[in-house]
Parts: C-alpha cells; sequence; structure tokens
C-alpha cells in the first residue's frame, strides 16, 4: 500500500495523565497495537489520553477502537479523552457522531496543543 | 711375478662385469667388489666415491690378515686419507693417474699418513707394494681404489697396474651405475611416498596421453582395482568405465577433461564433473585440476592431474539448493498442479533424470507433473499414460506407495526385475526403450496423514544409481510438497466458502423499482478468503423501496457474521417497521445484545412517490454523506450520528429530499474514500467532483468505478459498495440489473 506509514507508538506521563501518541496510519493492521499501549499505560491513572496529532489516516477500525476505549472507561470510571489533531481525523470523528466540542475531546492535559477545551 | 695369475684375471674382470649390470645399491655394490679384489687380487682394499663437489666418501674396506682383521677394516673404514698427501690415494685422485709404489718404504707411509696414529695404522698392515687407482665413468672421477699387499708374500708390478687399470673401469662402471640408481630411486621413492599419501587422487599422463602413474587415491576415485590398473589401461579405455557430464548435465568426452586440455596446449581451468561409474552406477562430483610439465627444452612432458573429490559438499549444496527452491516454488503459486511441475523440472537432472508427480483422484492415481530434459521423451510417457491410468489398486509402484505411505527404492532395474513385474507388453517395451537404471518412489504425505500422492525419480541416461541419500532428500522434497499441495487445498476451500458467504451478503439482482433506476457497484478487497465489510441490499417496505450500504468494522468471519445479521436484521425490521429511523434502531439494540463491541456504520434510505414526486428520507449511523446530484451539481446529504451498536440511544435523524427526474443519490463505503492513491486518499471531494456531471446512476457508477481504478495506487484494501439511484421520467419502470460485463457490475469476481 502505497500510503500507508509505519505505524509509532509513544506512551508518557503528563502529571496524572497517560498519554499514547500515535504516528502513521490506524487500519485494521495496527488498531490491536494501539490498543494493546493504550491497555498497557491505563495503569493508575485517572486521565487516559489518545494523541491522535500526527495520524494521517484512520478508518473505522480507529474509530472503534476509541468507542471501545471510552466505553471502558465509563464502566471503570476514569476519563478518556482525545486528541483529535488533522482535519481530516476530525472529519471522520465528525461523521461517526463526534462533532467538535464533543466531551469526547475534553480532559486532555493543556500541554497537548490542539486538543478541544483541554 | 703378478698378484693374479693370467686365468683368474679374467674370472675377475667378469665378475667385475656382473656388479656394474646389476641394480644393486651402492653399499651393497662396494661390498661386492671389495670382496672380489680381496684377496684375488690384493690383501687390503679400499673403496671411496667423489661426490661432484669432490668429497671423498669411504664405501668400504676389506683386509686378508691372519688376526685383528675386523679391526682394520673397521680403523680403515674411518679412515679420511690426507688431501694434500704427495703420495697415495689424493694424489693419484688429483692427477687422475694410477699410482704404482712396487716397495713400500716408511718414507712413504710417512708421507701418506695424517698424523703418527695414522703412521702406525698403515704400519700395521704390513704393506710391500701398493696401487692407487682413480675410477673415471661418465668423464669423471666417480672413485677411487687403493689395493695392498705384503701378508700373502705378494708384490704388485707394472702388470699389475695395467691390470688394475682394466678392473677399475669395470669398478667405476659399477660404482657410478649404483649411485646414480641410489639417487633415482631415492627421489622416485620421495615422490611416490608423497603422492602415495596424498588424500586427492594423482594421475600422470606423458605428453602422449599414456598414464605412467596412479596414486591410490586415483585408484579408488576411479574404482579400479589398483594403481597399476590405471597405468596398464589407455585413458579412453579407463574413460569407458564412466558417464562424465558437467554441471549443466551436458556428457563430456575424454578431449573435455582438462588433461586433454592441457595436453594440447590450452589453457585448462579446473572443470567440475558428474562422474558416474558404469559398472556400478555409483556418482562421485569430481574436480579436474591438470598442470603441463614441460622438459628444458620447452616439450610437454608430463600432465599432473590432481582429482579432488567433492561428492559431499556438492550433494549437499545440491540437497539445499533443490529444497530452497522447491520451497520457494511451492509457497509461490496456490496452483499446486504447476507448482508440482516446476519442483519436478527443478529435479532433472541434478537428483535424477526423470521426475514424476502423481496425486491421488478417486480411484486413480493422476500424473500432475513429468520432467525429463529432453522434451520429447516426456511427450513419450505423457502419452503413454494418458492411455494407461494408474489405479489407485494397482499391485506395484507408485499406487503402492500410496497406499502403504512407505517410500521404495529400487538401485538397480535388471532385467528380471522387469520380467517379473507383471507389465503389459506395452509397458515392458517402455521402461526398456527408457533404459531405466534406478528408481525410487516417495509418498506426498504428511506426517500421520494418509498420502495424497507419489513423487518418483527415475534415472537413465546418467547411469547413475540412486541410493539411500537421493531417498532421504526426496522423502523431504515429498513432504513440502504435501505441505503445499494441502495448503492450496485448504486455501482453495476457504475461497469457495468466501465467495459462498459474500453472495450471501449481497442482494442477487436489484429488484425493479416504478419509477426509479438503480446501479450498484461491489468490490471485495484484498484476497477472495476475507469475507466481511460491505454490504448493501435494496428491499420493499410499506409505501416505498428501502435501500442501504453498510459496513462493519473489521474482517474475517466475525465481520462476516456481524454483516449477515446486520443485513437481515435490517431487512426484517425495515419491511416491518416500514421506517428507516425505526429499523436502524432495531439493529443497534442486536448489535448491543452481543458481547463484544459490534459497530456498524450504515447509510439507508427511503424511497416514496407522493403525487407523483419521488421522495428520499435519508438517514447516516456513522457512516460518510451520501450524494445528491442535481442539474451539474453534487452535494453531500445527511446528518452524521454515532454508529450502530455504540450506545444505547444514537440520535439518528432523517433528512428528506426530493428527486426530481435525472437527479440521483449515491450511497457508498467508505471503501471508495478511502482508496489509497499515489499520495494520497481517494477522498470525500474527489468523489464529489466526480459525480458533478453524472448523467445517470450507471453513468454515476461508471464514474466511480473508472477514477478509483485510474486513481488506486497498489492493490485494493477496503471493500468498496456503491449503490446509485436515478429518479427516472414518470411511469418509467426500469431496473439495472448487476450482472458481469456490466459498466456497472456486482463483485464479488
Amino acid at each position: 500500500m502505497g500510503l500507508s506509514s509505519h505505524l509509532t507508538l509513544d506512551t508518557r506521563r503528563l502529571g496524572d495523565a497517560a498519554v499514547v501518541s500515535v504516528g502513521g496510519d490506524i487500519d485494521l493492521t495496527a488498531a490491536d497495537a494501539v490498543e494493546s499501549a493504550l491497555d498497557a499505560a491505563r495503569g493508575q491513572c485517572t486521565v487516559l489520553v489518545l494523541d491522535l496529532r500526527a495520524v494521517g489516516f484512520m478508518d473505522t477500525s480507529g474509530l472503534r477502537l476509541v468507542i471501545s476505549c471510552q466505553q471502558r472507561a465509563e464502566a471503570d470510571g476514569y476519563r478518556f479523552a482525545v486528541v483529535p489533531g488533522s482535519d481530516k481525523i476530525r472529519r471522520l470523528f465528525e461523521i461517526a457522531g463526534f462533532p467538535q466540542g464533543h466531551p469526547l475531546f475534553a480532559g486532555a492535559p493543556t500541554e497537548l496543543a490542539g486538543g478541544d477545551g483541554a | 711375478m703378478s698378484a693374479v695369475p693370467e686365468g683368474d684375471r679374467f674370472e675377475l674382470l667378469a665378475a667385475a662385469g656382473e656388479v656394474a649390470d646389476g641394480t644393486l645399491l651402492l653399499a651393497n655394490t662396494a661390498a661386492r667388489l671389495l670382496g672380489l679384489v680381496v684377496p684375488a687380487f690384493a690383501d687390503i682394499a679400499t673403496l671411496d666415491s667423489i661426490s661432484p663437489g669432490g668429497e671423498l666418501r669411504r664405501l668400504g674396506s676389506r683386509v686378508d690378515a691372519p688376526r685383528g682383521r675386523d679391526e682394520l677394516e673397521a680403523a680403515l673404514l674411518r679412515r679420511r686419507p690426507l688431501p694434500d698427501a704427495p703420495v697415495g690415494l689424493p694424489r693419484a685422485i688429483v692427477s687422475s693417474e694410477s699410482q704404482l709404489l712396487v716397495s713400500v718404504t716408511d718414507a712413504d707411509l710417512h708421507a701418506i699418513a695424517s698424523s703418527d696414529e695414522d703412521f702406525e695404522l698403515l704400519r700395521a698392515l704390513e704393506l710391500r707394494s701398493a696401487l692407487f687407482i682413480p675410477l673415471r665413468a661418465r668423464g669423471r672421477t666417480v672413485g677411487a681404489l687403493a689395493l695392498g699387499v705384503g701378508t700373502s708374500g705378494r708384490s704388485y708390478d707394472e702388470d699389475d697396474l695395467r691390470f688394475a687399470e682394466v678392473l677399475s673401469g669395470r669398478i667405476a662402471l659399477a660404482l657410478d651405475n649404483a649411485t646414480l640408481s641410489e639417487t633415482v630411486t631415492g627421489l622416485e621413492r620421495r615422490l611416490e611416498a608423497t603422492l602415495t599419501n596424498l588424500a586427492e587422487a594423482v594421475l600422470v599422463r606423458e605428453a602422449g596421453g599414456q598414464i605412467v602413474f596412479a596414486n591410490s587415491a586415483a585408484a579408488g576415485l576411479l574404482n579400479l582395482d589398483s594403481a597399476q590398473a590405471a597405468t596398464q589401461a589407455t585413458p579412453q579405455q579407463l574413460m569407458e568405465l564412466y558417464d562424465v557430464f558437467d554441471e549443466n548435465g551436458r556428457r563430456l568426452g575424454l578431449a573435455d577433461l582438462p588433461s586433454s586440455r592441457a595436453g594440447r596446449g590450452e589453457d585448462a581451468g579446473p572443470l567440475l564433473v558428474r562422474n558416474v561409474i558404469r559398472a556400478t552406477g555409483d556418482e562421485r562430483w569430481l574436480l579436474h585440476k591438470a598442470t603441463p610439465v614441460f622438459d628444458p627444452d620447452g616439450s610437454l612432458s608430463l600432465i599432473v592431474s590432481v582429482i579432488e573429490d567433492l561428492t559431499e559438499v556438492k550433494r549437499a549444496e545440491l540437497a539445499q539448493r533443490l529444497l530452497a527452491e522447491a520451497g520457494q516454488e511451492l509457497s509461490s503459486s496456490l496452483d499446486y498442479e504447476h507448482t508440482l511441475q516446476r519442483v519436478a523440472e527443478l529435479t532433472v537432472p541434478g537428483l535424477a533424470d526423470w521426475c514424476a508427480v502423481a496425486m491421488r483422484d478417486g480411484d486413480l492415481l493422476a500424473q500432475v507433473a513429468l520432467a525429463h530434459v529432453d522434451v520429447g521423451k516426456v511427450a513419450r510417457v505423457r502419452d503413454f499414460e494418458a492411455r494407461h491410468p494408474v489405479h489407485l489398486g494397482d499391485p506395484a509402484g507408485a499406487a503402492e506407495v500410496v497406499r502403504s505411505g512407505e517410500a521404495m527404492l529400487i538401485p538397480e532395474i535388471t532385467g528380471e526385475l522387469l520380467a517379473g513385474a507383471a507389465l503389459t507388453d506395452e509397458e515392458l517395451a517402455l521402461a526398456r526403450e527408457l533404459a531405466l537404471r534406478s528408481v525410487l518412489i516417495v509418498p506426498l504425505a504428511i506426517a500421520d496423514q494418509a498420502p495424497i500422492g507419489a513423487l518418483t525419480l527415475a534415472t537413465a541416461e546418467s547411469g547413475r544409481r540412486l541410493g539411500d541419500t537421493d531417498l532421504a532428500l526426496a522423502a523431504e522434497l515429498g513432504r513440502r510438497a504435501a505441505i503445499a499441495v494441502e495448503n492450496a487445498r485448504l486455501y482453495g476451500e476457504l475461497s469457495a466458502i468466501a465467495t459462498t458467504l459474500q453472495r450471501s451478503l449481497l442482494p442477487p439482482d436489484l429488484p425493479a423499482m416504478p419509477g426509479f433506476r438503480m446501479a450498484s457497484l461491489y468490490r471485495a478487497a484484498g484476497e477472495q478468503n476475507e469475507v466481511g465489510g460491505d454490504f448493501y441490499d435494496v428491499f420493499e417496505v410499506p409505501g416505498g423501496w428501502m435501500v442501504v450500504v453498510g459496513d462493519v468494522a473489521g474482517r474475517g468471519a466475525e465481520a462476516a457474521a456481524l454483516t449477515s445479521l446486520s443485513r437481515y436484521t435490517f431487512r426484517t425490521a425495515g419491511k416491518l417497521l416500514g421506517d428507516p429511523i425505526a429499523a436502524l434502531e432495531q439493529l443497534n439494540t442486536a448489535l448491543r445484545e452481543s458481547p463484544a463491541l459490534s459497530l456498524v456504520s450504515v447509510c439507508c434510505v427511503r424511497l416514496r412517490t407522493a403525487d407523483g414526486d419521488a421522495f428520499a428520507d435519508l438517514v447516516l449511523a456513522g457512516h460518510p454523506p451520501a450524494y445528491h446530484v442535481r442539474r451539474g451539481s453534487c452535494r453531500p446529504v445527511g446528518v452524521f450520528a454515532p454508529f450502530l451498536g455504540a450506545y444505547e440511544h444514537g440520535g439518528w435523524e432523517a433528512t428528506t429530499i426530493k428527486l426530481d427526474p435525472g437527479e440521483q443519490l449515491i450511497l457508498y463505503t467508505d471503501g471508495v474514500i478511502d482508496t489509497v492513491g499515489a499520495d494520497e486518499r481517494f477522498g470525500e471531494e474527489r468523489l464529489a467532483r466526480t459525480l458533478t456531471d453524472a448523467t445517470g446512476a450507471a453513468d454515476a457508477v461508471r464514474r466511480i468505478e473508472q477514477a478509483l481504478v485510474e486513481f488506486a495506487h497498489g492493490s485494493q484494501v477496503d471493500d468498496t459498495a456503491v449503490i446509485a439511484v436515478e429518479r427516472t421520467a414518470r411511469g418509467v419502470v426500469e431496473t439495472r440489473a448487476p450482472g458481469r460485463g456490466d459498466a456497472a457490475r456486482v463483485a464479488p469476481n
């Protein structure tokens, strides 16, 4: 696949938040790796952040992953926030019923510029 | 009076001549010569040889004395004559003239002696007369003979001197021959010891071609009884014992070998040959190297051939390469008959002359691959086998191997074996025509499973006899081939299942909808067996028609099940309820009930007519917008809302548009906009531009397909589904049914 770029994953702590920054493309082949990184990062933090600013492309597998994390966070009582980054990714969230200003984009640390309503 | 009577002189000369003709070693020769002259011609004698450098070497001494003989002989043997003595041996050598001392005085002895002790020794000899004779042969002085008389009462005169000179000629010759022979045999021995002990085979040929030397390694390598056998046969006779081929299987003659090339003055580099011993069929890989040896005048004297046995190395290399290449072939294609043919071709001529692969096909063993370097022979055998199919119940050969799972090796196919093999006349004739020498058959089987076929290797032209090494290699090849065939079969079955499943996910034909015309496009992603993903459906509902396209997140069996569930749930709910939102909520509930998070995106439209106008009520759930194409414009339609299956309440909203005649509504899945191009994705904007000037449903679908084909870079990674609905003029009822060859055709293909 010509466009697909290599997936990169970076996990770090920012205050009481665990941030997983993803680079590259999130498609069916990459979704599992991102989900594993999020599971591993969850630990004792109160906020789990998925930073998608360096993601070039995402398909429904990425959205499925976000919804899955969102539901687990709700069930386990911690916060899950997404920093969507590019317009293309924002558009994807919009199509999936997460318009700008949706609570999904709130709660990421202020250091992560580009996050909505942080 | 002379020391030796006349009659005895001739006997002495004759005896010395015999010694000269013999091939005694130097020490023995000296002893024999001294034994001849003492006591017959002297009471005391010593014999010295002179090296080309002028050094004296005492070869022996003989004394005939009543007492103290051994001591005197030992002392004389140790004695080193004074090099510059004016009298005696050194003088005779330097002047090359014999000396006669008729009566030896003490003054003479003093002149000869090198010390007082030496003088005492000379005195003890009780010499009366002495003769010192230089020994000359081939133009140079090769030694010296000293003779003395005393204790016997004899003395020498001029006559004795002349006789001594004649005798010395014979003695010199004997001495020279012995020296030469010793030098030569010494060299030969050293050379032979070296060559004999070499692990490499060494053959030495004369310029004329005749083999003059072979070591035992050469005899072993060439399957000869002894090294002599090599030197007794002509090179051509030897060559006839073998079939010799180069690495590519080309037959070689004597003239092609490096030793022959070197003999012709050609540049003869090393040559690796496959040497098959005709008598036994044993194969060896031999590296021939030849070095010409020239005489001082520049003419060719000898050709030394060194033959290295590389059989082990070469076999290991061949086996490794064969398995690697076969592995590559076996994994490269799912068309296993084609693959097996390629594998069969890899084995000839390296492993065998013939390779055949047969597969079980009901009660028959079908020949699926056959290889031989000569295509004419292949055609001949194929023709035979087409007329004589092998039944699994046949008593021997491949059928037996497939039944038993046991490999079979016949190293030597004999006439008796053929005669006893219960063959038909035609089979017998073919077997004789092919002149098979050796055959092995291994089952194509995966561990613990019934064989699915057999692989046969046979030799004929090469004369090679197949052995256990070949059997092991063939068995491994058979095992790998079996795995590849099984994989291909499983994959084929999976593909068939996938195709069936895929078909069940799509409507067989788009139904005829009065007042509307439809066209659709469905392209399944990648490999056929990855079902799942997109679906579409068109069905009648109370008061109109429902059209839906959906996309299930994920691929594989689970996704396929989800796709199936979604399509049928939506269809049932839609037919019952007639309302798109109600139908979506029903599907949402069904998806929420499944234990895993099951998400489906959907774009659905209810088409209805009222007073001759057509309306579309469109709902999106996690799906990109539909496009409304109208008088040269293309605009997105729909309100974004969550996926089905994500939340209990999605808040889905319907958007209603009026569709005038000629206007179109295009529904699609994200496979369209996610299509990968050279440097970006297809995207919504490009899709909108593609559709702007669409003239109808079929045109819209055709435009999308064409645009995707032109845009796509690399293989398609996601399913693609498109449905175009066109409002036709009032009263026109038309449906465009998809089918193969249509501009808008329906996958699966």
